[in-house]
């Protein structure tokens, strides 16, 4: 193993021919899916239905910046074979903050804290002081730059110690991974604040911050395992990558799975048994209705079913079988978050639009071509880390 | 991260423990301290405190049976007061025992091994401690099984299954059940080192006994290590549920600055904080007392210092968002709630609270305060007393001013609040040293795991 350079495992001009064409299709798809919306639907339901692709997609990429910090931190041998897709979700941030726009020019479909009745809502003029266009727009710029800036010195800094070899770059990476992390807490827990809790400003949850930070981490374990599952199959790292690697990845994925569950229901069941007017509203809104059926759905396909599958540790062994699970979690997490969105907006009951098809699809898309391209150019596992051959030969202890 | 790792791989290759030692010395340094007949004249010292203390809660809990809970301070508005506050102060941290021993076993941390058994030890000394308080406020205690386990009786009553409280009897319980089963099995292969090893009649009788016929064959070993994973894998929600069930004590309420759903995660990442702090108070005394530096190296101290600064700061992050919420709440009861609790009566609590669990941890960053074994013991008393002033602020001050003016009212404790509190201190110091003198503090064999004669060489197999 002591010969290890970037070439041997070059991700070549183009990995996962597979993942990129899908990404293209699933883009146009999602276009021409995204014309028809405009031809049955409301400009509105763009807005809302592009706040919940959104969210899912920048949340991919967040959580693959959290993984990443984590696991400069903490080491291991998941971390070592998960660490360039999570670099490539994390160097799509700059181009996902300009597909932010959308929503700055939906502000006014989605916040109803940016009317003119808001200044005569009792409630609303209380919390004006954080809840208004100007400040909601600082704040978003902040965001970016915080996730956008750690995003590229991690990455860089990795490239450079592909090459180098410094230890000094290792305990860089692991500072700033440090403070990172106590920024990705604050940064994320404010901006779920803003784009998701706020479409109904007068309902809060404290734990809402850490319910999105455990979700962005099972979506990007779930998105990191579909890749790695693809990449495993050819050259360079099928000779690498054993059912080791994804059984330790499929305890990750049903942990976190557990922790989005245990989050979920902390949150319901405090909720349901204070009843207080000001909180409720929240699950009867989700539940008096035909909502409740994708409620149901929400704790049948995004808990019972994958748990019950994740128990098994030969599917957690079995990369392709592994892979099925983590796209039907993938799949599970934008329904919650279509979940946590579209019942705000549609209180008398369940309401589809092409657009709640369309525009997953197409962020889904751009975001995996992005992503797909950010992943060409490097080697695919950091060459030069001491853990490398540890991580390759795990399986021996 | 001062130099926090300077290459995480390199550090997992260095040792766990000191080099130097073979199988023969650390059975040596470890069983000689249970089976050796001197009894060290500071250990003596500590036990007396340790004794005297727990005579104290004797006194106070047997004036407490006589005159009934009146003689404590709590009071209407202040109806929950010590006694809570103690039993959460207490299970809390119990909870870095069962981190240690279940959630980084299956991590596979070998760094664990060396401090494993004498952090569940406190975890389970600590159960017994926060048990008194509850069965205490019940009153008649004599009659608390009796109310709270629900039993087909001849009335049809049963407990109220939609109380939290009534999910803490089972919680705690299952917690002190799996904990102590899990302690015990752990020793069983130590117990019988020392019978092996015991040259009086009478040691060597009763560590037989303790070791279950022990005689170290490979079904023996097979048999422990399957239930070592079973009972690490029963422990491991045991860590997230015990004190989320606890937060549910509050949170399922409609008291404002105890109703708030980010409850379970941070009362979670609480105890492990003030675990971590706990098992440092006695690791640094500990090792430097009985010479185990060699076992518990700075490499255990530092993991622990970090694990602390990690789990303070989701502490600190739960203090902000209520702090934001109740603003963002646009609740007046919410505001006013967490204005009385930086500004009222009993501000001067909540800020020292922060001061130490927001603002002295932020020294953890440093690797040189890390490494500071005065410096870091001083930090984990003072972390014990910011995590009892963090269940104080969220008891008393949610409480003394509530939702009518007119029941406003002010909360003091007695002397015999303070005196079963301490007395609780003093009946753990009495376990803890009765443990350290008279059972393996280390567990002898997984240390030896640790030790390079013990690696099987895997290189040349493929």
């Amino acid at each position: 193993m002591s010969t290890v350079t970037s070439e041997t495992f070059a991700a070549g001009g183009s990995p996962l021919p597979g993942m990129k064409q899908f990404g293209l299709m699933a883009g146009v798809l999602g276009v021409v899916l995204i014309g028809a919306g405009f031809m049955t639907s409301s400009l509105d339901r763009f807005y809302q239905a592009y706040l919940v692709a959104y969210t899912f997609w920048m949340g991919v990429a967040l959580g693959s910046l959290a993984l990443l910090m984590v696991q400069h931190l903490t080491g291991g041998a998941w971390g070592v074979v998960l660490r360039r897709p999570l670099e490539a979700a994390v160097r799509t941030i700059p181009f996902m903050a300009v597909l932010f726009l959308p929503i700055v020019f939906g502000m006014h479909s989605l916040y109803e804290w940016t009317h003119e009745s808001a200044a005569s809502d009792p409630v609303l003029v209380l919390k004006a002081g954080y809840l208004n266009t100007p400040f909601f727009l600082v704040r978003q710029a902040i965001y970016f730059v915080l996730w956008s800036g750690m995003g590229y010195l991690l990455t860089s800094w990795s490239l450079e110690h592909d090459r180098t070899g410094d230890p000094a770059l290792v305990d860089k990476m692991a500072r700033l991974s440090g403070a990172g992390l106590v920024i990705y807490f604050l940064s994320v827990t404010f901006a779920m604040v803003d784009w998701t809790m706020s479409v109904n400003p007068h309902w809060f949850s404290t734990i809402w911050g850490m319910l999105y930070i455990g979700g962005q981490a099972l979506s990007a374990f779930a998105f990191g395992i579909t890749v790695l599952v693809m990449l495993s199959q050819t050259a360079p790292l099928n000779r690498v990558l054993s059912t080791h690697h994804f059984h330790d990845l499929g305890k990750f994925l049903f942990a976190f799975l557990m922790m989005w569950a245990y989050l979920s229901f902390s949150q319901f069941l405090i909720i349901w048994s204070a009843n207080l007017p000001e909180e409720i509203p929240h699950y009867l809104v989700r539940w008096d209705n035909s909502w409740k059926y994708l409620s149901a759905f929400i704790v049948v396909g995004h808990f019972i079913v994958p748990y019950s599958l994740l128990l098994s540790r030969d599917l957690k062994k079995n990369s392709a079988k592994l892979r099925v699970v983590a796209i039907w979690i993938i799949l599970a997490r934008i329904a919650d978050y279509y979940w946590h969105v579209a019942p705000e907006f549609h209180k008398d009951g369940f309401s589809f639009s092409v657009f709640d098809v369309a525009l997953p699809l197409a962020l889904g898309g751009i975001f995996i071509s992005i992503f797909v391209s950010q992943l060409a150019g490097r080697s695919l596992l950091p060459v030069n880390d001491a853990g490398l051959e540890k991580a390759l030969t795990h399986h021996v202890h | 991260m001062a130099n926090h790792s300077h290459n995480t791989a390199l550090l997992e290759e260095t040792p766990v423990i000191l080099p130097g030692h073979d199988f023969e010395t650390v059975t040596e340094t470890i069983a000689e301290i249970p089976l050796s007949k001197r009894f060290p004249l500071g250990w003596i010292g500590v036990l007396l405190i340790g004794v005297g203390l727990a005579g104290m809660l004797h006194m106070a809990l047997g004036y407490l049976l006589l005159k009934g809970i009146g003689i404590w301070g709590n009071n209407v508005p202040v109806g929950w007061a010590f006694d809570i506050i103690n039993f959460v102060w207490w299970i809390g941290i119990g909870h870095a025992g069962t981190l240690i021993s279940a959630i980084l076993l299956l991590f596979k941390q070998q760094w664990r091994m060396s401090i494993s058994r004498f952090a569940e030890a406190m975890t389970i000394f600590a159960v017994a401690c926060a048990a008194i308080f509850p069965v205490f406020h019940t009153g008649r205690p004599w009659l608390a099984a009796y109310w709270l386990f629900p039993y087909p009786n001849a009335m049809g009553l049963w407990p109220q299954f939609k109380s939290p409280l009534i999910w803490d009897v089972f919680a705690v319980s299952t917690y002190a059940t799996v904990s102590i089963v899990f302690w015990y099995i752990g020793m069983i292969p130590d117990m019988a080192t020392l019978r092996d090893r015991a040259v009086s009649r009478v040691k060597a009788t009763i560590y037989g006994m303790l070791s279950l016929g022990w005689r170290g064959s490979a079904r023996h070993w097979h048999r422990y290590e399957v239930a070592s994973l079973i009972l690490a894998g029963l422990s491991t929600p045991l860590v997230l549920s015990v004190h989320t069930v606890v937060s549910f004590d509050f949170a399922v309420s409609v008291i404002p600055g105890w109703h708030a759903t980010i409850f379970p995660p941070y009362f979670v990442a609480g105890a492990i904080y003030a675990g971590f702090a706990m098992v440092l108070t006695l690791a640094i005394p500990v090792r430097r007392f009985y010479g185990m530096e060699s076992l518990i190296t700075m490499r255990h101290i530092d993991n622990m210092a970090k694990i602390t600064l990690a789990t303070g700061l989701m502490v600190g992050y739960g203090y902000g968002v209520e702090a934001f919420f109740a603003w963002y709440s646009g609740s007046p009861h919410e505001r006013f709630m967490m204005w009385n609790r930086m500004f009222g009566p009993y501000a001067w609590s909540y800020w020292t609270l922060i001061a130490i669990n927001v603002v002295m941890i932020q020294l953890l960053w440093l690797k040189s305060v890390r490494q500071n074994n005065g410096l870091l013991f001083v930090m984990s008393l003072f972390i014990g007393i910011g995590m009892w002033l963090e269940r104080f602020v969220i008891i008393v001050t949610s409480l003394n001013r509530d939702f009518i003016p007119a029941s406003w009212g002010m909360y003091y404790p007695t002397q015999w609040d303070f005196m079963t509190f301490f007395g609780t201190i003093g009946l753990f110091l009495t376990l803890f040293l009765l443990f350290l003198r008279f059972v393996p503090m280390i567990s002898i064999f997984e240390v030896k795991m640790l030790l390079p004669q013990s690696k099987v060489k895997h290189d040349h197999v493929h």
